[in-house]
């Protein structure tokens, strides 16, 4: 957990021009990403940060120094704050080379040894050689690198990137995140990532806050996000496609299980006290928890379960493909799963086929049931 | 050739553009970066001299700083000498009249400016001037130009209101344009005709180099 | 071409701009003039400049748009108006050294350039036939409502009963000057002006004219004031516009004299 001194914490909430509903903290040399789709605010929150913009409430603090305190109305400049930031569009000074564009970024551009400082960056960025070049006379990469050059040479408290990938183009993104991941060793400030990717956040992020609609659902460690979101909002925006309604029978201490009524059977799931026997729950299971099983084959461990379904439309994504399945129950529930197309063509799936699925039970994750503004859930079919 | 009504508009246009340079920096500045409640009114009154007959802008100025007036009774104690009929309130008329040569090209030019350069500037800690010095007028600059080189042409044909706030005066307030007037009237057409021609290829030029330094191309670019 | 050329390039189109500044001629006091007086005055000044060795500038209008100005405050040290009422009222306001001199009588001609339909009748009775038969489409005079030689000549067109029918078919000038332009540049078919303008060379050389009989309107009884604030130069041309020499020139343009003092 974050040193009550050191790091970046920030409590931010607004009603206009965008609601705000934040809680974030991210420690020295610890990488926070903020992911949530678009108009999730969470380009706003990391201008909040930066001081370029004045939420209407909240506190925001580095190091123990207080950048804004909507209470006392402190609100320190961007400039005093001394963040480096990185744009999604690099951001550069069209008119200035890539040595000046770095140049800028120190308190002392025009001083003795910067030039001499502004070059170790560029070549820490692998940019050496092409200092003199000017923004429009580099890649997007390379672009992008300055731009990160450039907010190191400040020095900063704190690093923030908004977006910084989206620009480029894949191969170039992934050359970028191997450069991020060997930097970020070297960097011993808070450094906060925004993003929509969550495989991105996954790849770089020690840490992980999910947001929708200006809102800090959950923070956590990407792993811990993903397979146990807080709510079902969490589940649907990490991307979780099997959500569904059931309703807790009982728990067994002895044997680490819960058991959960679903669709007309009983699911062994992995112990969860939180919620009391009786009570309606929703759940959710990653496609990695789906696994396929040819039909006539024997069960395995205490926590699968075995389900039976008819194969919905396929879609070939690349070398892997979606298959949706029927499940043959009390009610109709689409369980999703992705296999790798070999493996789809051995099983010989087809639309209509039937099959045995195994659930493991130890993936199926609780959550409080989804009473939100899709309507009280009361079947069980899917609401992913 | 009329050489003093041709100095005194030139020195009438020069005072005008020098005036108008940092005036015009700092409002198309911020109107292009401030948002704030009324701006829209701001941008319209502006705006107003391009569309406003000269004659009206000349009644108005009149009746504002003519000799009764207080501000021409204030203007007098303070100089010595009235507003109107005068150099000086010439230099009124004809800044309130190039505002908006002045402003627009210029706020325009500003607004070109991608938010996100100037939000990374301030990232970098530039002060607001090592910005403006270092970032903006570097990128704006053929915009700042522009408006100059119109102003510069404008003032040099303004007639109206010249007449209405100079009276015609010779050596103070009467400008090249109404020289020409003048001689016309006077059937000299070979006096008019080489003011005119003078004036004609002064305007040219002005426009000439203005679309050459903001036409895409004409000058490097630096988007 | 970048910025920094931009800036030097800045710098040197201002110090072209201001240095440019040719001496103007400020200290030679301004004397408002009526537009009739246009070339009869400007050889009088050319004279007065040759035997004293000291320059006035001449600025001409409708005696009528001159006072308003006056009132209003420009600096005129001395006006030549073609209407003495202008004077009177100068004066009555405080405006003026004294009341001013009487020092010329105007007259008002026909004017109609060559190759115009209308012929010279000081009579006006072809005018009145072309008004007829349609030869006239526009005739110029100077605007009545400043100017004192439009005024007599909408009096002298009363006076022929034709101002209802021409009316219409009138081109107003600023001036009488602007209407003695108007009418030999060919837009119009001919105009009344002042007699002194028809007379000056470079307008009788375009048409021909004739004088119209003064008792057909008031008299155009030309009053010359000292403004407050007259110098010596000014007081000095006061002087000489009374002298043989001066009064010469008005005469050689039409203009009748008063009295020699």
């Amino acid at each position: 957990m974050t040193d009550p001194v050191t790091g970046l914490r920030a409590t931010i909430r607004q009603v206009v021009p965008i609601p705000l509903d934040a809680d974030l903290s991210c420690g020295p040399g610890e990488v926070l990403a903020l992911v949530g789709p678009s108009g999730s605010g969470k380009s706003t929150l990391l201008r909040c940060i930066a001081g370029l913009h004045t939420p209407m409430e909240g506190r925001i603090e580095c190091d123990g120094r207080t950048w804004f305190d909507a209470g006392s109305g402190a609100n320190l400049s961007t400039a005093r704050r001394r963040i480096g930031m990185v744009f999604q569009h690099y951001a550069l000074f069209p008119h200035l080379s890539a040595l000046e564009n770095v140049l800028e970024g120190m308190d002392d551009p025009d001083g003795a040894g910067s030039r001499e400082r502004g070059r170790e960056l560029l070549r820490k960025v692998h940019l050496d050689g092409l200092e003199m070049r000017k923004p429009h006379q580099l890649s997007g990469g390379q672009q992008q690198r300055v731009a990160v050059a450039r907010a190191l040479a400040r020095e900063p408290h704190a690093l923030l990137l908004d977006e910084p990938f989206s620009a480029v183009d894949r191969s170039t993104r992934e050359k970028l995140y191997g450069e991020l991941a060997e930097l970020r060793r070297e960097l011993k400030m808070p450094v906060i990532l925004v993003t929509h990717d969550l495989e991105e956040a996954v790849m770089l992020a020690d840490r992980v806050s999910i947001l929708s609609r200006g809102k800090t659902l959950q923070t956590g460690p990407p792993l811990q996000v993903m397979e146990r979101p807080a709510t079902v909002e969490v589940a649907r925006l990490v991307g979780l496609r099997n959500v569904f309604e059931g309703r807790v029978l009982s728990h067994h201490r002895d044997r680490g299980t819960t058991v959960v009524e679903w669709n007309g059977r009983r699911l062994d799931v992995r112990l969860q006290e939180g919620f009391p026997a009786g009570a309606r729950v929703a759940w959710s299971l990653p496609a990695s928890g789906v696994l396929l099983m040819p039909r006539d084959r024997n069960a395995g461990g205490i926590l699968d379960n075995i389900v039976e379904g008819t194969v919905g439309k396929m879609v070939t994504l690349g070398n892997r493909v979606r298959v949706p399945v029927r499940v043959h129950g009390a009610t109709e529930a689409l369980l999703t799963t992705t296999v790798p197309r070999h493996l789809a063509e051995s099983y010989a799936l087809a639309e209509g086929k039937t099959l045995s699925l195994r659930l493991r039970g130890g993936q199926i994750h609780l959550m409080p049931p989804d009473d939100g503004p899709h309507g009280p859930a009361g079947d069980s079919r899917s609401i992913a | 050739m009329d050489w003093t009504a041709l100095s005194l508009s030139l020195q009438l246009a020069s005072a005008t553009m020098l005036v108008l340079l940092p005036i015009g920096v700092w409002a198309g500045r911020k109107l292009a970066w401030s948002r704030f409640r009324g701006k829209a009114l701001v941008e319209a009154l502006l705006a107003l001299p391009l569309v406003l007959p000269p004659t009206v802008l000349g009644f108005y100025l009149l009746v504002a700083m003519g000799g009764a007036t207080p501000l021409g009774r204030w203007y007098e104690s303070l100089f010595g000498h009235q507003l109107t009929f005068s150099f000086q309130g010439l230099l009124v008329a004809s800044l309130i009249f190039n505002l908006p040569f002045a402003v627009q090209p210029m706020q325009r030019a500003f607004e070109a400016i991608a938010p996100e350069v100037r939000e990374a500037a301030l990232c970098c800690g530039m002060s607001r001037l090592r910005l403006l010095r270092r970032v903006e007028l570097p990128l704006a600059w053929p915009g700042v130009l522009s408006a100059m080189v119109l102003v510069f042409a404008h003032t040099l044909g303004e007639f109206g209101v010249v007449l209405m706030v100079g009276g015609g005066i010779p050596g103070k307030t009467r400008t090249i344009a109404i020289a020409i007037y003048d001689r016309v009237q006077a059937f000299d057409t070979a006096g008019a005709g080489i003011m005119s021609a003078t004036l004609l290829l002064i305007s040219m030029l002005a426009i000439g180099l203005s679309y050459l330094v903001t036409a895409p191309g004409g000058f490097r670019r630096h988007d | 071409m970048d910025f920094s050329d931009f800036l030097r390039g800045c710098a040197l189109a201002a110090s072209l701009a201001l240095g440019f500044a040719a001496p103007a001629r400020a200290d030679a006091p301004v004397i408002a003039c009526a537009a009739d007086l246009k070339f009869a005055l400007e050889e009088i000044a050319a004279a007065f400049r040759e035997d004293t060795g000291c320059e006035v500038n001449l600025v001409l209008g409708s005696s009528g748009n001159l006072y308003r100005q006056i009132v209003q405050g420009a600096p005129f040290r001395m006006f030549l108006s073609a209407d003495e009422r202008f004077v009177s009222d100068l004066a009555d306001a405080g405006k003026t050294v004294d009341r001013g001199d009487l020092y010329a009588v105007g007259r008002i001609a026909i004017l109609v350039p060559h190759g115009s339909p209308l012929k010279a009748d000081g009579r006006l009775s072809d005018l009145a036939a072309a008004l007829a038969d349609g030869r006239l489409r526009k005739f110029a005079i100077a605007n009545p409502e400043h100017a004192p030689y439009g005024k007599r000549a909408e009096e002298a067109l009363r006076h022929a009963g034709l101002w209802e029918k021409i009316k219409g078919k009138l081109v107003l000038g600023e001036n009488v000057s602007q209407a003695a332009q108007f009418a030999v540049s060919g837009g119009t078919q001919g105009g009344m002006i002042a007699y002194s303008l028809a007379l000056a060379p470079p307008v009788a050389r375009l048409g021909r004219y004739a004088l119209i009989p003064d008792s057909w309107h008031a008299p155009l009884r030309q009053r010359m004031v000292l403004l407050k604030g007259a110098d010596e130069t000014t007081r000095a041309f006061y002087r000489y516009m009374q002298q043989p020499a001066a009064r010469a020139v008005m005469k050689r343009y039409g203009f009748v004299l008063p009295a020699e003092r």
